[in-house]
């Protein structure tokens, strides 16, 4: 196949055409570093991250999300830009990259730049296009806002780490869970030349942090961390290892983040499991809310699932599920349980296990300040009481609780990572909204 | 002489700390104290009413009274109180000061979420935070052919003061003009200047139709790229209304009407 770029392409259809290759990635999120401006150049960062837009299928705009270009020389099965379609192919300038950026984000239409690609040649070539295109945004737009940027896998180290001290975040797609699943779908990909770039990043960012420590103005490494992206149902894994996968991606790379995407077959490849349902979205949501309570609620994968028990409940989010398996834990007495057990507690989130603990320490908590507080009390009912008292006389019993926090109805809008992150529980909805 | 002693004051957060001035200076018992902002409204029978002159001096003593004692982030949370339309928090704010001072550490008192007035002034901070950081999302500005960015807003609360150094801080170098339309007022903000406010009841709207000569253009790249980055498998659109309600919608590019048509979409892509 040759590689041609259509030279007389205007910059709406260039946009139009690497938007659409770049939006199975689901990592648009902004946060993760808090950065003030300088007074000269235009951008900031806020910590928490901004979702500037919501597309129509309800997910968070938050990054210009784009590819570089989508002539890749690789034929990975599940992606549409593999080599074997036949598509209009392009690939952008720097300068119109930076363009793009600098006018939508003085618009607040963006928080920053996601910048991914295509493998153009070979991985080193598109690395470096990548790095020239963030140096002109950073060194001649003089852009201070957010950027994420795609490791190239196969990429030199030296390249990417030159690209990482003008980077907010990288990532380097795990994309299948298991090095077979690899070997099947992305037969130019191994495990290999993923994790490498990760490990390499993960140990720039430490020796970054001992230099900064000795030198203040040292440049700055990947300071919002790295992430990575899982694809899920395109092959046969078990949500139970998933999650461990994901765990132990936290524990030995020290991610930031994993993120999930629903697999879409988009190439009606019928050696992939076809999607003619539905991506799996509810799956997807599970899996986010086990991440979650992972990465807050000092929740273990092996407490959430086992070999035995290797789905979710596709009825009860796992922090109920888990409750309803353990009530003998329960009730828990709010005025004098400690921060790591209310925590614990369907119906309440880690900002009203803070707001409790400090305002217990004024008078005890009755059954209407929890409401204050925030806490979902129609969930939290069951497994808590309030200066030795329940809220109503209840049943402490499987069945009786199941069935009716399953009349509660959870709110289930099927995507919610890429929202504003307070929402993947009614609890923090709450918290949020008040 | 007994009952309530009703302070009415301005609604700004210069009247309201006034008032509160004033009311602490005056000697009464504090708990019949009442802040109220705007109109009196109704009379009530055995009250005693005091109408409140703003004083800047007055203002900014509490304001470092609270700064001090309290500090930063209880001083935030007063303060995005005070920008609520809720007529209640002027007394609230009162409330929580006689509260915060009276303990040994005031810097304690926004935790003490069971006193009722210092859950009022919490709920109203939360209220106006949400409804700023919307703003900071939602918000967008338009390039007008003199080179100005100008935005258009209108919230429910006061917010101007709180969004707009946010923007000066993203946006050093440009000029820009956000206008809170349905408060009639703006903040300014120079390149590389400091920002104010101004109050503009005869401001013409109609001044801000001549945009730049790339706009057009820029607004509907990013129109298409919304569109484009959707994922057609998993289309929600109920889910977009929830986290994006369409009240905020009328000032966003993204969904206007396209004005153009592509020769790409032509070719049936
Ligand atoms: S490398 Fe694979 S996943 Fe990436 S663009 Fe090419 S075909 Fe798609």
């Amino acid at each position: 196949m040759e590689y041609k770029v259509q030279e007389k392409m205007s910059i709406a259809d260039k946009l139009r055409i690497l938007g659409d290759g770049a939006k199975y990635d689901v990592a648009c999120t902004s946060s993760g570093v808090s950065r003030q401006g300088d007074g000269i150049h235009m951008g900031n960062t806020v910590s928490g991250g901004l979702c500037h837009s919501f597309s129509a299928d309800g997910r968070c705009i938050s990054l210009l999300k784009i590819l570089f270009t989508n002539e890749c020389i690789y034929n990975c099965k599940y992606c549409f830009n593999r080599s074997s379609n036949d598509i209009p192919r392009t690939s952008f300038t720097p300068e119109e990259v930076c363009y793009l950026t600098m006018e939508f984000y003085k618009r607040n239409y963006i928080e920053g730049l996601f910048l991914s690609s295509g493998i153009l040649y070979n991985p080193n070539y598109t690395m470096e296009l990548i790095y020239e295109t963030v140096y002109k945004l950073r060194k001649e737009y003089g852009f201070f806002g957010y950027i994420h940027l795609k490791a190239i896998p196969g990429a030199d180290a030296r390249i990417i780490e030159r690209a990482g001290l003008l980077a907010d975040r990288m990532s380097i797609n795990l994309e299948l869970p298991t090095s077979e699943g690899l070997r099947n779908l992305a037969p130019n990909k191994s495990r290999q030349t993923i994790l490498k770039p990760m490990r390499m990043i993960q140990q720039g960012i430490k020796e970054n942090k001992n230099e900064i420590m000795i030198y203040r103005h040292a440049p700055k490494f990947v300071p919002a961390g790295q992430s990575t992206q899982i694809i899920i149902g395109a092959t046969p894994e078990t949500d139970f290892q998933l999650v461990s996968v994901a765990e132990s991606l936290y524990k030995k790379f020290e991610l930031k983040r994993v993120f999930y995407s629903a697999f879409v077959n988009v190439n009606k490849d019928k050696d992939l499991p076809s999607t003619l349902g539905g991506p799996p979205l509810l799956r997807e949501h599970r899996l986010y809310q086990a991440d979650w309570l992972m990465r807050f609620y000092h929740f273990r994968a092996e407490e959430l699932l086992s070999p035995k028990k290797p789905y979710f409940n596709m009825l009860l989010d796992p922090k109920c599920d888990w409750a309803v398996r353990h009530l003998d834990l329960f009730p828990i007495e709010i005025n004098k349980a400690d921060y790591e057990v209310l925590l614990r507690i369907p119906g309440v989130g880690v900002k009203s296990a803070m707001r409790i603990c400090q305002a217990r320490k004024m008078a005890p908590l009755s059954f209407e300040d929890l409401k204050k507080i925030g806490v979902v009390l129609k969930r939290a009912l069951y497994f808590i009481t309030c200066s030795g008292k329940m809220m109503y006389p209840t049943k402490i019993e499987e069945d009786y609780i199941i069935r009716n926090l399953l009349h509660e109805k959870e709110r289930l809008p099927e995507r919610k990572e890429n929202y504003r992150q307070l929402s993947l529980f009614d609890e923090e909805k709450k918290e949020a909204i008040g | 002489m007994e009952g309530e002693k009703i302070w009415v004051c301005e609604d700004s957060q210069e009247g309201i700390f006034t008032g509160i001035y004033d009311a602490w200076a005056s000697g009464y018992k504090k708990e019949e104290c009442v802040i109220q902002v705007g109109e009196i409204g109704n009379y009530r029978l055995f009250a005693q009413y005091f109408s409140v002159k703003t004083e800047e001096e007055k203002a900014w003593k509490v304001a470092k009274t609270i700064l001090r004692r309290m500090g930063e982030r209880a001083y935030r949370h007063i303060c995005s109180a005070i920008s609520s339309t809720d007529q209640e928090k002027g007394n609230a704010v009162f409330h929580t000061l006689i509260l915060g001072f009276a303990m040994e550490d005031a810097s304690k008192a926004m935790t003490y979420l069971s006193n009722p007035y210092v859950g009022k002034v919490f709920t109203l901070s939360r209220q106006v935070y949400n409804e700023v950081h919307h703003f900071m999302e939602f918000l967008r500005f338009r390039q007008l052919e003199i080179g100005i960015l100008f935005a258009k807003i209108h919230p429910k609360n006061d917010i101007l003061t709180h969004i707009t150094p946010h923007f000066a801080d993203r946006l050093p170098m440009e000029d820009f003009i956000i206008y809170d339309s349905v408060r009639e007022k703006m903040a300014i903000h120079p390149k590389q200047k400091r920002w104010s406010i101004v109050q503009d009841k005869n401001f013409q709207i109609e001044k801000t139709k001549e945009e730049s000569k790339d706009e057009e253009q820029i607004q509907e790249l990013f129109r298409s790229f919304c569109k484009t980055i959707a994922v057609k498998e998993r289309e929600n659109k109920e889910l977009q209304r929830q986290m994006l309600p369409l009240k905020f919608r009328d000032n966003m590019p993204e969904f206007e009407e396209s004005k153009w048509i592509s020769h790409y979409e032509e070719k049936s892509y």
